[in-house]
């Protein structure tokens, strides 16, 4: 069964797992989400939880509620979360990792850059 | 008729001078997934009983807007029950039970009775007796949610069932139940692993209903903060409900948001549902905030 922490309410853990799907590009801008009643048994979530999770995906914009059709992923979406994880990991992430490698030693020619 | 589901009004069920439940309100609206915990001897199956008419309540209750002893026989066309004490023939065959309960169900379905057991690994010819504990709970399951029914009462289904087991049990009754009008009541001991897929609780100890809420007005009310060993008595001075250890430190539990000064010593964290079940239903005895 999947995990949840105890940080973050679930709902919102799970807008957080659908965004890492939409930034994978699943689904794809334009297309459907999978239904509510998909994503409780998939996650083993109450249908309530799910509803608030794509409300709030709904809410930041990413996804378009069109009635009795279910959700869809907002054109552009997939792009905007992009730059936003984007931003996100040189304004924070980066500065962290930077002084970490520092620490270490290591430079930019001891790093595989090719996944094998 | 009303829009609750259920409706209970200061309703006890005594037997003898003891009441097993004792003096309860609450309601259940339709499309709910609701959570019936507390421990051995608090009341849940008796409370159970008296909603499906085998026990004689006091005060008011209404199920499906009727009376479950003067109408039982109405109310059991749209209300299924899996009680504790569930048992299916062992003689019998998968197949003969849905033969059985067609003539005996005015709103049983055959035919989605078998597509639900395609979801499982059980034919329709094993014999009851051939089957595996998680096997016949999930035909079971299948047998009374083939039923059209409102409400479905089920009174620790998955005891004794393995992890496995408990998962698809969960998997069918989300997939294949809970379609935004009918409500489950669903008594387990499994507090952690039905968390998620609650929409209420119910609570009682000794009887007593001690918690009756949305889990989204539980996180709203209560509030948990994991915090660092060293300010633990400042914390214990703030009367938490309870204190108890998470990874890496110590964390308090709160009714309500306690001030700014104790919040300001923790992290805010999930309060979890396991925690308020301590908080709430722990005996005098086994108190666990002194440690």
């Amino acid at each position: 069964m999947p995990t949840w922490n105890d940080k973050f309410p679930i709902y919102q853990q799970l807008a957080d797992v659908l965004v890492a799907g939409l930034l994978d590009g699943e689904p794809a801008d334009g297309e459907a989400m999978p239904s509510v009643r998909t994503l409780a048994s998939r996650y083993l979530l109450n249908p309530l939880t799910v509803t608030r999770a794509l409300q709030a995906l709904g809410d930041s914009g990413l996804l378009e509620n069109r009635r009795g059709l279910g959700h869809f992923v907002t054109p552009g979406a997939r792009e905007r979360l992009k730059q936003a994880e984007r931003q996100r990991f040189l304004g924070e992430e980066w500065p962290r990792l930077r002084t970490r490698l520092r620490r270490l030693d290591i430079g930019a020619e001891h790093l595989q850059w090719e996944s094998k | 008729m009303s829009e609750f589901l259920v409706e209970a009004v200061g309703l006890s069920v005594r037997y003898g001078s003891k009441a097993a439940v004792d003096d309860v309100s609450f309601t259940i609206p339709k499309g709910r997934v609701v959570g019936l915990l507390g421990h051995n001897g608090a009341g849940k199956t008796t409370l159970m009983r008296a909603l499906v008419g085998l026990a004689k309540p006091e005060g008011k209750l209404s199920v499906l807007g009727l009376s479950p002893r003067a109408q039982r026989q109405e109310l059991l066309t749209s209300v299924c029950y899996i009680p504790d004490v569930a048992i299916l023939p062992r003689w019998a065959r998968v197949g003969e039970l849905i033969t059985l309960m067609s003539g005996l169900h005015p709103k049983f379905s055959a035919e989605r009775a078998r597509a639900l057991l395609r979801r499982t690994s059980v034919g329709l010819n094993d014999k009851v007796k051939t089957l595996s504990k998680g096997m016949v709970v999930q035909a079971h399951l299948a047998l009374v949610a083939a039923i059209d029914a409102r409400l479905m009462v089920l009174d620790e289904p998955t005891l004794g069932l393995d992890v496995l087991s408990r998962k698809a049990f969960y998997e069918m009754l989300i997939d294949e139940w809970c379609d935004g009008e009918r409500s489950v009541l669903i008594s387990t001991h499994q507090v952690e692993e039905v968390e998620a897929l609650l929409s209420d609780v119910l609570m009682l100890n000794e009887g007593k209903l001690v918690l009756s809420t949305s889990l989204e007005d539980m996180d709203r009310r209560f509030v948990a903060l994991s915090h660092d060993p060293a300010v633990a008595e400042q914390m214990a001075a703030a009367h938490p409900l309870l204190r108890y250890r998470v990874m890496g430190g110590s964390a308090a539990l709160f009714d309500g948001a306690p001030p700014d000064s104790v919040l300001a010593l923790g992290q805010r964290v999930r309060p979890s549902l396991v925690d308020l079940f301590v908080a709430l239903t722990r005996k005098p005895e086994l108190d666990r905030t002194q440690f």
